[in-house]
């Protein structure tokens, strides 16, 4: 069977890029800078490049080193793993298309094209590209982002649901839990400590589910316990509204929407229990 | 937390793994999940096209669940017994209302019903899904469910942990399994009265495929090469239309062509009506006429046309780029969505149509998506077993042995089950054979161990330290190893041969070529040095591991389809380009020798309430089209469902 | 409802994570009511020194601007239990919106170098404006309100009875001409009020998101041009009413005012005849 590599277009060219990648070896490590060059074939992307620097672990002294350690999944953008900072941007690493990320043609070396890679920053480092996004799934289990089915057993069909229903949860249920959102949240701030992360801003993902789950009719059974969550320290009061989090969100979620909608609950929340004492 | 004395571990937090845990906790025992990643980035998320149940429209139209079953017996070939696919299809819609339930965003239609698609191997509507990114939506379900039992401590979850190696018993039974920390690096044993292994499908050993970059197969060749059976190895599904890449093949769904696309490569049609190539291939699609456009799926499948069985359309595909046929003579078709409409493909297809934008930069509402087949889904798996019904028609729930492995109290849900899918799997019956698996079998479990005479807390200590032991040795020798060999240069190797060996068209001196390359590779495998030696998140470790157990599954995938002498489903050779039920119509059992190669023996496939017959899909020869169509008609037998 | 279990008890928090909601909205509400409404009075008054000379009744006066000026601060200065109500309607709500608003600016760390979207710009200028805002006002207060002369290039002390000559004297520096000094507390005025309709308008955006009031899209787009209308009316006022004063002569100010309180205190209103009423000891 030939390669199911598509005949190369006429107009490829391979090429040279240079890579800087920032390294730690653990947690409370010193941070490095190691450079890479990479040759890069058309419809190459970060993760291809990373693959090829780990068979290769050589820096542009020449000397060996470690491969370098990142998150992946999918490869597809839908599992989120691969989130990582691209020359200063968060975004998937995967879908990150060296030829859009770096587009200059400009051998590396001085003045040359160099696509810096460097770990989200709002979460633990684990090793060098690898963090640990435990905080995040830590605030999904808060907000108890589930349905609170009776069980698995058969028990016949859930509601009906209007297209335009459907459309609207669909878009907040496609959240891969990558954290783009949180990255580049200012509000979002680096917390090591997990006892400090029940009074920290949940971010805008974190937010948005609460909403998902609260407009499905069954999951809604526990919006009270949800709003008690998102009107307390971390909730969504904490937002600053930079709405840097639709922007680069990957699924183009509408986080900034559900952020309304949250404020809207919390308030109507907060009037129903001012007025029934509880 | 529960104070029960049991405890079951599930290895794999894939829709399988998920699907038990729910069940099992809910059946009252404790389940430790053990996951490489965080369990909502498994590789279920990558699933498209929907999830296939029989359903109340369909059903006045004259389909059934028996129809659904016997679709996926003849779209598998035969090959799959017929119990266990019997009660998954007539379980599917309850899945289907219980995914509902858990809130998965079923697409609708007007009034509010769930909308429904064409999939491929059936002329109904049978196909549930959200959007195009069913399998990322059902499996977030799963996973909201198990965060809910996480939360209410009767499931741990221990994810970023590799399953390293099966604790058998002096009683030949699975009492437990070591794993490893892949942050830590720190090897333990971990107790349990059943391990339950849901660890997906092997892609990687083909180098690229459509895969996750953790489905390496290691874990069931773990458990292989601890002695479990495995079954019908050769059995890989090439998916026909995936979108090539540097780094992996994108799966381009099947719900493209259910939705109307059309596959055609630009060529002439001869005065004989044979089609020849096109003068200009590499020309700009949208130019040329449709009288220069070879459908070729619709006109040699004139019933079922772009929808046939994907092994089929994967090899009509390969076929024609070989003939020299393919977009610009290359190993390209076009798949078709632009006289669909944007609003209709946004609308139905988003996710997919996106993943095309965003990794080949072209819009498919406005141009061909230039697609070729890609390793895809792994029908075989470990081998296992179950009790069925007296009458064949389906299995008995909660019977303790549901698919288990060759070892007692090892279970294999999902991809590693080799059930269920035969020697093809249709499409949107992978979904739903995880999930049937979690739920149908999860109980078995939970029977099992509430049952069992023998618990893993009454195993000694020793067994486990042993079994730790042993695992901290083999790491130990691949630490410290001073041989010459790269693993990824290792692991690509491998993923070429198998490619070129062992998928659309393979042959005897073929594949007795890539079993030695295979050998060669083994031998090369035991002299890998290590460019990371480091004992914290150490990934070059933990690949340098699954490429050894890689190659072990190789060598039986190998031998697996070079002494199966026919062509069945997605096996097909060359020198023997007929199906044989005389002589197999058998699942392919291998098992593993000392020094990783492989032993084939044959199983009969059981009798089962329908008969094997010829499978076609009503295909007509490449001749001129002069007679009209066959009339489409429902594509298996007029029986009642029960 | 009852299943809150998994959270600390109230008692054990510290007080802004007790009532962390409660000084949230109250910090957004103090920021529209009364600060904002305020604020916008405020500015119509205070750019009277502009759009009163346009006023027919105030022009017979020599400078319409510094008559109705004189006019609005009057008023201002009639209303009875002035000091409460600077007290608790203004310079405790501030105080509150200014204490709360450092601190809740502390918990983010601005990102604009990576992610330079408009939005996130303004979020930044937010609590930009916020801690110039803060000292401005105090400023402000401080030198006018409270007569804090030492703070005053040139020591002016702020009068109400000559209000706007005063005004004028405390930008520029001296009653003569702009000193360089003057210059400087000129700029600092057309700052600080900028950033704070700047702080206004993009509050009253924010707010609507956080209460709820703008869910959609479009919503707050829509939102946001009236917003930016708002701000853009605001900061004309704005910067009518400190340009207005910079360049305003106090001499002649002072001259007008002379005039008005002459007139005044014949007649209690503008437009009475003279000469009728009893002097003011």
């Amino acid at each position: 069977m030939p390669t199911a590599t598509p005949n190369a277009p006429t107009s490829s060219r391979s090429r040279t890029v240079r890579f800087a990648i920032v390294r730690c070896d653990g947690p409370g490590k010193p941070e490095r800078t190691e450079l890479f060059d990479v040759p890069v074939e058309p419809g190459a992307n970060i993760i291809s490049c990373l693959q090829w620097i780990a068979a290769n672990p050589v820096t542009i002294e020449g000397v060996r080193t470690t491969p370098p350690t990142w998150d992946s999944g999918c490869l597809e953008e839908v599992c989120g793993s691969c989130t990582m900072n691209i020359n200063g941007r968060v975004r998937q690493a995967c879908s990150a298309l060296i030829d859009a990320v770096s587009p200059s043609t400009t051998p590396p070396g001085p003045g040359g094209a160099t696509i810096t890679l460097e770990p989200m920053r709002k979460f633990p480092v684990v090793r060098d590209l690898c963090v640990d996004r435990a905080r995040f799934f830590r605030n999904l289990e808060r907000i108890k982002a589930w349905v609170p089915v009776d069980g698995t057993y058969s028990l016949g069909a859930g509601p009906t649901e209007s297209p335009d229903h459907q459309a609207t949860r669909y878009a907040l249920s496609t959240c891969m839990t990558c954290g783009c959102c949180l990255e580049a949240c200012p509000q979002f701030l680096r917390e090591d400590k997990p006892e400090a992360w029940d009074t920290s801003f949940v971010g805008a993902a974190v937010i948005s589910q609460a909403v998902l789950f609260n407009d499905h009719p069954t999951g809604a059974t526990l919006k009270p316990q949800r709003l008690d969550v998102l009107s307390g320290p971390g909730g969504v009061n904490d937002c600053g509204n930079s709405q840097n989090c639709v922007k680069v969100c990957p699924k183009e979620i509408p986080l900034t929407e559900s952020i309304g909608a949250a404020g809207r609950q919390v308030t109507v929340h907060a009037v129903k229990k001012f007025f029934s004492g509880r | 937390m529960n104070g029960s004395k049991h405890r079951v571990i599930v290895v794999g937090g894939g829709l399988a793994g998920l699907a038990a845990s729910v069940r099992i906790a809910e059946a009252g025992l404790p389940v430790d999940i053990f996951s490489i990643v965080p369990v909502k980035r498994s590789h279920s998320v990558c699933a498209q096209g929907g999830i296939n149940a029989c359903n109340e429209v369909a059903r006045q139209q004259g389909y059934s669940e028996y129809e659904h079953f016997d679709e996926s017996i003849y779209g598998g070939d035969f090959l799959a017994h017929q119990p266990p696919v019997y009660e998954m299809a007539h379980w599917a819609p309850k899945i289907i209302d219980l995914l509902d339930r858990m809130g998965v965003p079923f697409n609708r239609t007007n009034e509010g019903q769930r909308d429904l698609r064409l999939f491929g191997g059936s002329l109904y509507k049978r196909t549930h899904f959200a959007g195009a990114t069913t399998g990322q939506q059902v499996l977030y379900a799963l996973d909201e469910q198990t965060r809910r039992y996480a939360a209410e401590g009767k499931v741990t979850k221990y994810e970023h942990w590799e399953f390293l190696w099966p604790i058998i018993a002096d009683d030949g039974a699975c009492r437990g399994i070591v794993a490893q920390d892949l942050r830590t690096m720190q090897i333990r044993a971990f107790r349990a009265d059943a391990v339950v292994m849901a660890t997906g499908g092997n892609g990687l050993i083909f180098g690229q495929s459509t895969n996750s970059v953790m489905c390496t197969g290691g874990a069931a060749s773990r458990c292989y090469q601890a002695g479990a059976k495995y079954a019908n190895g050769e059995f890989i599904q090439v998916h026909p239309t995936a979108i090539p890449g540097a780094d992996k093949l994108r799966l381009m769904s099947e719900s493209a062509r259910g939705e109307g696309g059309r596959v055609w490569v630009p060529a002439i049609k001869g005065p004989s009506g044979g089609w020849t190539r096109h003068p200009d291939p590499a020309r700009d699609p949208r130019q040329i006429p449709a009288s220069e456009r070879y459908y070729f799926l619709e006109e040699r499948y004139p019933k079922y046309g772009n929808i046939v069985p994907r092994d089929i359309a994967t090899r009509e595909i390969f076929n024609i780029c070989m003939e020299g046929l393919g977009v610009a003579g290359g190993n390209m078709v076009y798949l078709d969505l632009t006289h669909l409409g944007r609003e209709y493909i946004e609308r139905k297809l988003l996710g997919i149509i996106e993943i095309y934008r965003k990794f080949v930069g072209e819009d498919p509402a406005e141009v061909p998506m230039k697609i070729f087949p890609g390793v895809h889904y792994t029908m075989g798996g470990l081998w296992t077993t179950y009790t069925p019904k007296p009458d064949l028609k389906g299995m008995t729930l909660g019977a303790p042995n549901s698919m288990m492995c060759s070892v007692p109290g090892l279970y294999a849900f999902g991809e590693v089950n080799y059930q269920y899918h035969g020697a093809n799997r249709l499409g949107a019956n992978a979904l739903l054979s995880c999930i049937f698996d979690g739920l149908f079998c999860g109980l078995g479990v939970a029977n099992a161990v509430r049952d069992a005479k023998r618990l893993a807390s009454d195993e000694p200590q020793a067994l486990y330290d042993r079994a730790a032991e042993q695992e901290n040795a083999k790491q130990r020798r691949l630490v410290e190893g001073k041989g010459d060999q790269n693993p990824y240069q290792i692991a690509r190797e491998m993923g070429a041969e198998m490619t070129a060996a062992s998928t659309v068209v393979k042959s005897g001196p073929r594949l007795e070529q890539a079993l030695a390359k295979i050998a060669e590779l083994r031998d090369r495998a035991a002299r890998i040095s290590l460019a990371d030696t480091g004992m914290w998140t150490n990934q070059n470790l933990s690949f340098a591991r699954a490429t050894a157990d890689m190659l072990t599954l190789a060598d039986a995938i190998l031998r697996g389809g070079l002494e199966r002498r026919e062509s069945r489903g997605s096996h097909y050779r060359t020198d023997f380009p007929e199906r044989n039920d005389a002589e197999f119509l058998a699942t392919t059992v291998a098992q593993c020798n000392p020094d990783g190669t492989s032993r084939i023996a044959f199983e009969p496939v059981p009798k089962g309430i329908v008969e094997p017959r010829k499978r076609t899909y009503g295909k007509k020869d490449d001749a001129p089209a002069s007679k009209p169509a066959d009339a489409p008609k429902a594509p298996a037998l007029a029986l009642a469902a029960t | 409802m009852s299943e809150t279990a998994h959270e600390a008890p109230a008692k054990q928090q510290p007080f802004m994570q007790r009532h962390h909601f409660l000084l949230r909205r109250l910090h957004s509400l103090t920021g529209v009511m009364p600060i904002g409404v305020f604020l916008i009075n405020h500015l119509l008054t205070n750019s009277s020194v502009v759009w009163g000379m346009i006023d027919p009744k105030a022009g017979k006066t020599g400078h319409g601007g510094v008559a109705t000026f004189q006019h609005e601060v009057d008023f201002i200065h009639s209303l009875p239990y002035l000091i409460i109500i600077e007290i608790f309607g203004l310079w405790l709500p501030i105080a509150f919106h200014s204490v709360l608003g450092v601190y809740y600016a502390t918990t983010g760390r601005a990102n604009n170098a990576r992610y330079p979207f408009q939005d996130n710009w303004r979020y930044t200028l937010q609590r930009v404006s916020g801690y110039v805002g803060v000292l401005f006002i105090f400023y402000h207060v401080a030198t006018l309100r409270w007569g804090w002369t030492f703070l005053v290039p040139g020591g002016t002390r702020w009068s109400a009875e000559y209000a706007a000559s005063t005004l004028a004297q405390t930008l520029r520096g001296h009653a003569s001409g702009l000193t360089l000094a003057g210059v400087g507390v000129s700029l600092f005025y057309m700052a600080g009020v900028s950033l704070l309709v700047f702080h206004l308008a993009n509050g009253l955006w924010t707010a609507a998101i956080t209460w709820g009031l703008t869910v959609s899209r479009q919503a707050q787009r829509r939102w946001g041009y009236a917003c930016a209308g708002l701000g853009a009316a605001l900061m004309a006022m704005a910067w009518s009413a400190v340009i207005g004063f910079a360049t305003l002569d106090p001499v002649r100010a002072r001259l007008v005012e002379e005039s008005l309180r002459s007139a005044h205190r014949a007649e209690p209103a503008l437009t009475a005849a003279p000469d009728a009423a009893p002097r003011r000891p």
